[in-house]
């Protein structure tokens, strides 16, 4: 048994750390590249949404590479992404890859046990007690792992806008990263977390510089997987601007765990709250956080807002049409980024040095 | 009675299901109705999000409306279905309109969701009938009245939209002809009702495709058990009705029983972008099909002669394996 699971931001990092810590085979995908999403795109429609590529893209090679068992977050109606495992479980089938497939329930349900039950019954066979006995603790140092990655992340969007020397924050990030992930123990772990925060702040800074603030806000996938965004949030760190988010793994996890802690809870609530000004329902997956986190955000004096959605994205469509609203009736620039498999670096590259440029101008004209 | 005002409905959406119980629940609390006109060759979309044509047309509709009508129309459609949902741009829609109408109209919004009984069809409809003055039993007896219309129109839908011209389809006073002629050929046409039955969406393809003697047959025409029958098996299920129709009726027809099968679908529609995709391989790894299937993706520039041509050859495909038989 070799087990696989896909891409996103730092995932591989604690999903790693959960199969390492219990014994369990594993296999990382390669990091997503041209390849994958071309692999990605060959077998899918081209009105699916571009995270369901990627993660095809990372099977597939995955699976090439001598993995057998999927591992893939469910999640529910009424976005795509509850039913991305029908599908591509249908297309691995058809390209004649073989594998087994494990989703993980994005509610604890008694039907999402059963389920769960069932997909893990073959499974079971293979894990030995040891491997058993040593998930929780796997899942624990997984969940360390997270955190340690999210606050090192979290901490380099606050040093990217003032670093002296451009790209060095973000090879000082890698670095921190590598080492969270080497980390075998919890003890090793911390002190990896410690090592690569002081890395990140001896970053050469010049802190008499006031950067621009700026939120991310729209479809997880694409705000917190690099691939997918093509790095927007280090190219505005590196245009001078402090960029925040607030989709996190733990934020998602937390959530679907229902055990929000306090002030993440609010936080989310709040948004939802701003958000009924404009849409008087549930429209699903990010849709009423991105506009009442636009909304929240220019009460709160950010300059910006970067909105990032899939092409063909089914809540975040309607939040676009939403938000030019918002941006007049609030005054706040928001620039909307429509992501799919076409080669778009560059192009994302000058949108945001103009969207910068603009922000400065309207700061001095205020 | 005299009229009280005019509720404007626009020609779009589910309209192209639900009109007849729409119109006939107005028409007893004494309202008027007024129907969009549709776009024509040369009407102008309103681009004012960057969806699927059939929620562009939704705007564009609403504001041709704005100035004739006193309220709006545009529920908020959830659920249509006791435990499936719709598509999620449904959520939003009411609030989409309102932002494009910069509240110059008032627009009845209520939330329909069968999936709680709070949401259900006749409190929805009571509620709307409040705002519009109507006390609850005047109300519930427009609604059971519209209720009883709508059954009986869907009764003779098969034989509407085969023997009616498509534009005259939900003129409700224009009585459905009997069965004319014997067509050669039986065809299934699948996909969202929005898409079927809009001939600014399909550009009239319903039309063209009777002239090549075809017989229109829609989902509509299944019960809801011989679509489960279809997709019971599958490892997930799938969450909207709308999905599971077109999911459920496409297996069906292709496993007997009609020519051909023609699935229609918007450009941008998530859900069949995701559907179209399952269906094709699994149809594959079933072993395929000897049933002809056709898959037409509409937008605002697909041109009716390219649906035409396809059309017209789809036809000569069913021809050759009707003769070879």
């Amino acid at each position: 048994m070799k087990v696989t699971f896909p891409h996103l931001g730092t995932m591989h990092i604690f999903c790693k750390a959960i199969a390492e810590t219990s014994g369990i085979p594993y296999i990382v995908p390669p990091e997503t590249s041209r390849r994958t999403l071309t692999l990605g795109v060959q077998h899918s429609n081209e009105c699916i949404c571009l995270p369901f590529k990627m993660i095809l893209g990372n099977f597939i090679e995955a699976l090439q590479m001598g993995a057998d068992t999927i591992v893939m977050v469910g999640s529910g109606p009424p976005c795509r992404l509850g039913l991305y495992d029908l599908v591509q479980k249908v297309i691995l089938e058809d390209m004649g890859l073989h594998y087994r497939w494990l989703t993980i329930p994005p509610r604890l349900t008694w039907q999402a046990i059963w389920k769960n039950y069932e997909e893990t019954r073959e499974l079971k066979k293979e894990l030995s007690w040891k491997n058993i006995l040593l998930f929780p603790y796997g899942l624990r140092m997984g969940w360390k792992k997270m955190m340690a990655c999210e606050a090192l992340e979290k901490l380099a969007m606050k040093v990217r806008p003032r670093e002296v020397q451009k790209g060095e924050t973000q090879k000082q990030l890698k670095k921190a990263l590598s080492g969270v992930d080497e980390a075998r123990t919890l003890r090793t772990l911390n002190d990896a977390l410690q090592r690569g925060t002081t890395l990140l702040q001896e970053t050469e800074q010049d802190f008499s510089r006031a950067p621009l603030k700026i939120a991310i806000v729209g479809e997880l996938y694409t705000v917190m997987d690099p691939h997918i965004n093509r790095g927007v949030e280090q190219k505005l760190g590196e245009l001078g601007a402090e960029v925040t988010r607030t989709s996190w793994f733990s934020t998602h996890i937390l959530r679907s765990l229902r055990k929000n802690k306090a002030d993440q809870h609010s936080e989310r609530i709040r948004f939802f709250e701003a958000s009924k000004a404009y849409l008087g329902y549930d429209v699903g997956a990010e849709c009423n956080l991105s506009i009442g986190e636009a909304i929240v955000r220019s009460q709160e004096g950010y300059d910006g807002v970067v909105h990032l959605m899939p092409f063909a994205c089914m809540p975040e469509t309607t939040a676009s049409g939403i938000l030019t609203r918002v941006g007049k009736d609030w005054d706040i620039p928001i620039l909307t980024l429509i992501l799919d498999e076409q080669e778009i670096e560059g192009r994302i590259q000058t949108l945001l040095e103009a969207f910068v440029e603009m922000l400065q101008w309207k700061r001095k004209a205020a | 009675m005299e009229e009280k005002g005019r509720i404007g409905i626009p020609k779009t959406l589910m309209f192209y299901r639900y009109f007849p119980l729409w119109k006939v629940f107005f028409e007893e609390l004494g309202w008027r109705v007024i129907v969009s006109d549709g776009l024509g060759k040369r009407g102008k979309l309103v681009y004012f999000e960057d969806s699927c044509l059939p929620m562009k047309l939704l705007v564009t509709h609403s504001i041709d409306l704005k100035e004739k009508v006193d309220h709006l129309f545009v529920p908020r459609l959830v659920s249509l279905h006791r435990s499936y949902i719709m598509c999620p741009k449904f959520r939003g829609a009411p609030d989409i309109v309102h932002l494009a109408m910069e509240g110059t109209v008032s627009i009845l919004d209520e939330t329909i969701d069968l999936r709680v009984r709070e949401y259900s069809m006749l409190r929805s409809f009571l509620k709307t009938g409040k705002q519009l003055g109507a006390d609850e039993k005047e109300g519930k007896r427009a609604f059971q009245k519209a209720e009883r219309f709508f059954f009986n129109f869907q009764k003779g839908w098969e034989d509407r939209i085969n023997e009616l011209p498509l534009k005259q389809v939900f003129h409700l006073e224009t009585p459905a002809l009997p069965k004319s002629e014997e067509k050669p050929f039986r065809v299934a046409f699948i996909g969202h009702p929005y898409n079927l039955f809009d001939t600014d969406v399909n550009k009239d393809i319903l039309s063209f495709a009777k002239s090549l003697g075809m017989r229109i047959i829609t989902p509509d025409a299944l019960s809801e058990k011989e679509i489960d029958a279809q997709v019971s098996d599958l490892s997930k299920e799938i969450y909207w009705s709308s999905g599971r129709e077109i999911v459920g009726s496409l297996f069906h027809f292709l496993s007997g029983g009609v020519d051909g099968v023609v699935f229609l679908t918007s450009f941008k529609c998530g859900i069949d972008a995701l559907l179209q995709e399952f269906i094709r391989r699994r149809l594959k790894l079933k072993g395929g099909t000897s049933i002809p299937l056709l898959l037409l993706s509409l937008d605002e520039h697909s041109g009716r002669e390219g649906l035409t041509t396809r059309l017209e050859a789809f036809r000569d495909v069913m021809e050759e394996r009707k003769t070879k038989e």
